[in-house]
C-alpha cells in the first residue's frame, strides 16, 4: 500500500469517525430533547384528559340532576304507584335528553325495568339490573360505562341519580358519548393524535401495545421510529378495560431532523473523504517527493553515479534524511577514491612483485650464465666453446623465457574492447579442443581424455569470436596444468534461459574454497610459473560480454569453471 | 205556578233549541286538514272526494250504487249492462253519459281485462270481455269515472294542487262545506290533524277529539332466503303487544293473520302466544348465521320496529343486525276494501304471488288456506295491524254516516 494511500485512508477514516461520532451524539441529544418534550406533552395531555373528564362527569351529573327535577319525572314518578302505560313514555327519555344534551338516558322503575330509553328507545321493558344494587347513586360521581345500543356499543360517561316513587324508586341513568368528538376537545397539538380505542367491541388487535393493556391495564409507552404512542386504559366502575386512550406523538420532526443529520454528516463525510484526498495529494507530494528524489539517488549511486546528490528540500527529518545521504555518499566518493588508490598502489606493488619475481627468475640463470662465461674465458677454448655454446643458449632460453613474460604482460594490457558478432559457440570449442590434442598425446605427460559435450540447438551468440577463444583456450590450458598426472577434460554447452553456458571441467585436484574466493584476481596462481593473469583475462573476457563465469571445485574430485553469455 | 211552569218550559224550549242548534250542520267555511305527507302506511281515509266511481262497497260489504244505479250480467260473467244515473254533471258542466264515461273505465279495467270492451249508449254500459269478470263490481269500485285528469262528478271539484272547492251541482246536493284545504304538518291553524303511527309523539290539543280507523294496513316480516324454522322461532319469539301498545301507541292491534279479526272472522285461528323457550329451542338445534334487518333511519317507527324486534329475537338467540336490503324486511300490506277476497287479492298482487288460486268468490275457508298458505310460503310474520288516527278540533263536524273505515268529507261541517 503506497504511502499516499495511507494518508489518505488515515485522513478519511479520522474525519468520517469524527463526524460519525458528532452525529451520533447530536442525534442522541435531540432524541432524548424530544422524548422529555413529548413525555411532559404526554403527561400534561393525561392531566388534561383526567380534568375534562371530571368536569364532564360533573357536567353530567348535573344534567342528570336536572332531569329527575323536571317536570314529566315528578307525573312518572307518581304514576308509577300503580300500573303505568309505557306508551306514555315511550319519547320521554328522548326528550328530556334532548333537552338536557345527553346521548343517553334511561328511565328505569323500581324493578329495573326501562321505562324509556333515549339511546335505544325500543328497549323499554328490559331490565337494567345493575341500577337496582345497594349503592348511594347520589355521592356517585359520574363513571365510565359501556353502553348497549341498537347498532352495537358505545363508551359513555354516565350519572344515575334517583327520584322517589311512592315505595320505590324510578332510577335516571344518563350520560353522554365518550367517543372521537370528546377527544377533539382536547387541546392536541399537530403533531399529536388521539384515538380511542374501545375494548368492547374491537377483536384482536394487531397493535402490541393494545393487546398488553387488555393483558394487564396499565399505563404503556411504545417508541417506534414513527412515534410514540402512550396508551392509557379507561376502566368501568368495577374496573373492567372499557377502552383505550391513544396518545400518538408524531416523531416525524425528530425523524426529520435525524435524516438532516445523517445528511448533513455524509455531506461532511463526503467532503472529509474529498479533503482527505486531497490532504493525502498534498501531504505525499510533501512528504514522499523528497523520499522518491531520495530513491532516485540512492538508485543513482548504485548505478556508479557516485556524483548524485539528493535534494534538500526541507529542514526537517526528511531533508535531514537527505543530508546525510548527501554526507554518506560523499564520504563514500572520498573512500572509494582512496581505495582506488590504495587498490591501485597494491596493484602497483604487486605487479612490481609479480615482475620483480617473473624478471628475477629468468635473470638469475643470465646473471650465472654470464658470470660462467667470464670464468670460461680463462679455460681452454674447446672449454669456453662449449662453456659458451651452453651459456648462449641457456642467455636465449631465458631472454625468451622473458619474452613471453612480457608478452603476456603486454595481452593482458592490450585486451581490446569485443567486437560482437554472431558466433558458433560449439565450433570455437571444437577448434580449441583440437589445438590442445596434440599437447594431451604428448608421450612425456600422463594421458588426457578430451570429451566434448555439445548442445546442438544453442545456435549462434554474440561474441567477440577471439576473445572468446582465448579465454575458452585459457580454461582448458587451466584444465590441464591442474592434471599433471592425466584425466579427463570435458567440455560442455548448453542453453537454459535464454543463456549460453560453456563449461570446461578437469578431474585434478581441485581448489580449496579460499582459492576459489582469490581466483580470478590479476596475478594469483598457484603455479609454480604461472603469471596469474590467465583466469583475469578470462573474466576480463566475460564481463565485456556481459556474462558471468562461476567456478566450483570440490577438493580431490576437480574444479569446473562456467561461463554464461546472453543468448 | 202555570206562570212559573210556563216560564220553566219556555227557557227549557230556548236552551234545547240552542244545544241543538250548536250541533246542526251549517253550509260554508272551509275546513283545513294537516296530512302527513309521504305516509305509505296509511293515508286513504283522507280521500277527498272529487270522483267517484260506478258503484262502492257498503259499511257491510254490499255493493251499493253510486253513478250506476243499476247492473245485470250474463251467466258466464262474461258481459255486463250498467245504468248509469241520470242528471250527474261533471265538474266542467258536461252531463254523466254511458261515452263520456267509457274512456276512464276501459283504462282502469284494461290492466286486468286485456280484451275488454264497452258499448255506449245514452245511460247504459256494456262491458264485455272474451275472460269471466264475476268480480267486476268490485274492480269498478276502484274504477274512478272522469272526463280528464282531476274532473269527476264528486262533491268537491279541484281549484289547486292542495285546495278543493264544492261542487254546487253535485247530484247529491251540496256539501255543508264551501272547500277543504290540505296542509303539511306544522303549517298551524288546521281543524284536522293526521297522527301518523309510530313512537313519534303527537300531542292532541285539549278538546279535540281523535278519529281511528278500523286497521288498515298490515306490517309484517318478510324474510327473504331465510330458514322456514328460523323465521317460526322469530315468530315465536316476537312479542306484538309492546309492539302494538308502544311503538304504535295503541294504534295498531297484534297481528297474526294478514287480514284483521274484523275483516275475516278467522285471525283468531292464527294466533299464538309469544313463546321464547320453544324458539331458543328451534334456535338452538338449527344454530342460524346473523340475520339482517333493513331498519331506515328516516322512519322512527320502521326503525324501532326493527330494533325491537332484534331486541325479541336476541333473546331467543338470534343475532340479527341492521342492514339495508337484509335478510327480513318490513312490508305494509295496504287493506282498503272491506271485503276480505279483494285484500287479499291486492296482498297477492303486492307480494307478486302469482302460484294461487283465484280468490274470486271464494269461501272463508279458502281464504284462510290462501292466508295459510301465503305466511308459510313466502315467509310472512304477521306482526301489527295498523290504524289511521286523525285529531279533530271541536270546531269541525263529520255527520254520523261517516265510519271506522273512512271520514265522508261531504258530510262535513264546520263551525262559523
Amino acid at each position: 500500500m503506497s504511502f499516499r494511500t495511507k494518508v489518505f485512508l488515515s485522513i478519511t477514516a479520522t474525519v468520517i469517525v469524527a463526524v460519525w461520532i458528532v452525529a451520533a451524539v447530536v442525534s442522541a441529544l435531540v432524541t432524548d430533547s424530544f422524548e422529555r418534550r413529548d413525555s411532559q406533552r404526554t403527561s400534561a395531555l393525561v392531566s388534561q384528559l383526567q380534568r375534562e373528564l371530571d368536569r364532564r362527569g360533573a357536567d353530567v351529573a348535573r344534567r342528570v340532576e336536572a332531569v329527575a327535577q323536571s317536570e314529566p319525572i315528578g307525573r312518572l314518578a307518581v304514576n308509577l304507584g300503580g300500573q303505568i302505560d309505557a306508551s306514555q313514555y315511550f319519547a320521554v327519555a328522548q326528550t328530556l335528553a334532548q333537552e338536557q344534551s345527553l346521548d343517553f338516558l334511561e328511565l328505569v322503575g323500581p324493578d329495573g325495568a326501562i321505562i324509556s330509553s333515549a339511546e335505544w328507545p325500543a328497549r323499554f321493558g328490559y331490565k337494567e339490573d345493575w341500577l337496582a344494587q345497594p349503592v348511594d347513586w347520589k355521592s356517585q360521581p359520574a363513571f365510565l360505562k359501556k353502553e348497549d345500543l341498537a347498532d352495537g356499543s358505545a363508551l359513555g360517561l354516565i350519572a344515575v341519580r334517583t327520584v322517589k316513587a311512592g315505595d320505590g324508586v324510578l332510577y335516571l341513568a344518563g350520560g353522554q358519548r365518550l367517543d372521537q368528538g370528546f377527544l377533539v376537545s382536547l387541546p392536541v397539538s399537530e403533531e399529536t393524535k388521539l384515538e380511542l380505542y374501545r375494548n368492547f367491541d374491537a377483536p384482536a388487535s394487531a397493535n402490541k401495545l393494545v393487546e398488553e393493556i387488555r393483558r394487564q391495564p396499565r399505563q404503556l409507552t411504545q417508541v417506534t421510529d414513527a412515534a410514540s404512542t402512550t396508551a392509557i386504559p379507561l376502566l368501568s366502575r368495577d374496573n373492567q378495560l372499557l377502552a383505550i386512550l391513544l396518545i400518538e406523538n408524531s416523531r416525524a420532526e425528530l425523524v426529520s431532523l435525524r435524516k438532516y443529520i445523517q445528511g448533513t454528516a455524509a455531506a461532511v463525510g463526503a467532503v472529509g473523504v474529498v479533503f482527505g484526498l486531497i490532504l493525502s495529494f498534498w501531504t505525499a507530494s510533501r512528504v514522499t517527493r523528497p523520499l522518491r528524489d531520495l530513491a532516485s539517488s540512492v538508485r543513482d549511486v548504485a548505478a556508479g553515479k557516485w556524483d548524485t546528490r539528493a535534494r534538500v528540500a526541507s529542514k526537517d527529518e526528511v531533508g535531514q534524511l537527505a543530508r546525510d545521504f548527501n554526507g554518506m555518499t560523499e564520504q563514500l566518493v572520498e573512500q572509494r577514491d582512496r581505495m582506488i588508490q590504495a587498490e591501485r598502489v597494491a596493484a602497483w606493488r604487486e605487479l612490481a612483485r609479480r615482475l620483480a619475481h617473473e624478471l628475477k627468475n629468468p635473470l638469475f640463470p643470465l646473471q650465472i650464465t654470464i658470470e660462467n662465461l667470464q670464468r670460461a674465458r680463462n679455460a681452454s677454448p674447446e672449454q669456453f666453446d662449449e662453456v659458451f655454446r651452453e651459456s648462449t643458449s641457456t642467455l636465449l632460453a631465458e631472454l625468451g623465457h622473458l619474452k613471453t613474460i612480457i608478452g603476456r604482460f603486454s595481452d593482458f594490457a592490450k585486451m581490446p574492447a569485443p567486437e560482437l558478432e554472431p558466433v558458433d559457440v560449439n565450433q570455437i570449442a571444437r577448434d580449441v579442443v583440437q589445438l590442445y590434442e596434440a599437447q594431451l598425446a604428448t608421450p612425456d605427460r600422463a594421458p588426457v581424455e578430451a570429451r566434448l559435450d555439445l548442445d546442438a540447438e544453442i545456435g549462434r551468440v554474440p561474441a567477440d569470436p577471439d576473445q572468446l577463444r582465448r579465454a575458452l583456450s585459457n580454461l582448458v590450458l587451466n584444465a590441464l596444468d591442474a592434471m599433471p598426472k592425466g584425466g579427463t577434460l570435458s567440455v560442455r554447452t548448453s542453453r537454459q534461459h535464454g543463456k549460453v553456458a560453456i563449461e570446461v571441467s578437469d578431474t585434478g585436484e581441485g581448489l580449496t574454497p579460499e582459492e576459489c574466493d582469490r581466483l580470478f584476481t590479476p596475478y594469483y596462481t598457484t603455479k609454480q610459473r604461472g603469471t596469474g593473469l590467465g583466469l583475469a583475462i578470462v573474466q576480463s573476457v566475460v564481463s565485456d560480454h556481459k556474462g558471468t563465469i562461476a567456478v566450483q571445485s570440490e577438493s580431490g574430485k576437480g574444479t569446473t569453471f562456467r561461463m554464461e553469455f546472453e543468448a | 205556578m202555570r206562570r212559573r211552569v210556563w216560564a220553566w218550559l219556555a227557557l227549557s224550549s230556548l236552551c234545547l233549541g240552542q244545544l241543538a242548534g250548536e250541533t246542526r250542520p251549517h253550509y260554508g267555511g272551509t275546513l283545513t286538514v294537516e296530512e302527513t305527507v309521504g305516509d305509505q302506511v296509511l293515508g286513504s281515509s283522507l280521500s277527498i272526494p272529487v270522483t267517484e266511481p260506478l258503484v262502492r262497497l257498503g259499511a257491510r260489504g254490499e255493493f251499493e250504487p253510486v253513478l250506476a244505479v243499476a247492473w245485470q250480467h250474463d251467466p258466464d260473467f262474461k258481459r255486463w249492462r250498467l245504468s248509469l244515473r241520470t242528471k250527474v254533471l261533471f265538474h266542467d258542466g258536461q252531463p254523466l253519459t254511458a261515452a263520456s264515461a267509457a274512456p276512464s273505465l276501459l283504462e282502469s279495467l284494461r290492466p286486468k281485462y286485456a280484451d275488454v270492451s264497452i258499448e255506449a249508449g245514452g245511460q247504459a254500459l256494456v262491458i264485455k270481455s272474451g275472460q269471466p269478470m264475476p268480480s267486476l263490481l268490485g274492480d269498478l269500485t276502484d274504477a274512478p269515472v272522469m272526463r280528464a285528469v282531476d274532473v269527476g262528478t264528486g262533491p268537491f271539484r279541484v281549484a289547486a294542487r292542495d285546495k278543493f272547492l264544492a261542487f254546487d251541482d253535485y247530484w247529491g246536493g251540496r256539501p255543508y262545506l264551501d272547500g277543504v284545504i290540505v296542509k303539511t304538518p306544522g303549517a298551524g291553524g288546521a281543524d284536522m290533524v293526521s297522527i301518523p303511527i309510530g313512537p313519534s309523539r303527537r300531542i292532541v290539543p285539549e278538546g279535540w277529539t281523535t278519529w281511528s280507523s278500523v286497521p288498515k294496513a298490515l306490517l309484517a316480516i318478510q324474510g327473504v332466503n331465510v330458514e322456514a324454522n328460523v323465521l317460526k322461532a322469530l315468530a315465536l319469539a316476537i312479542d306484538r303487544a309492546p309492539l302494538a301498545n308502544v311503538l304504535a301507541q295503541h294504534k295498531a292491534e297484534p297481528a297474526f293473520g294478514l287480514l284483521p279479526q274484523w275483516l275475516s272472522g278467522y285471525e283468531f285461528l292464527f294466533q299464538y302466544p309469544p313463546d321464547l323457550a320453544r324458539a331458543r329451542q328451534i334456535i338452538a338445534q338449527l344454530r342460524p348465521a346473523p340475520l339482517t334487518i333493513d331498519a331506515p333511519a328516516n322512519d322512527a317507527f320502521e326503525r324501532s320496529m326493527a330494533e325491537r324486534i332484534a331486541l325479541n329475537a336476541r333473546d331467543a338467540g338470534i343475532t340479527i343486525q341492521f342492514k339495508p336490503a337484509g335478510d327480513l324486511r318490513l312490508v305494509h300490506l295496504p287493506l282498503q276494501s272491506k271485503k276480505p277476497a279483494f285484500d287479499l287479492a291486492r296482498v297477492r298482487a303486492q307480494l307478486n304471488l302469482d302460484d294461487l288460486t283465484s280468490l274470486d268468490g271464494a269461501p272463508p275457508e279458502a281464504l284462510y288456506q290462501f292466508e295459510r298458505a301465503v305466511i308459510d310460503k313466502y315467509h310472512i310474520i304477521p306482526l301489527l295491524h295498523l290504524r289511521e288516527s286523525y285529531a279533530i278540533s271541536p270546531h269541525a263536524h263529520f255527520h254520523p254516516s261517516s265510519d271506522q273505515f273512512a271520514l265522508h268529507f261531504e258530510d262535513a261541517w264546520i263551525e262559523p
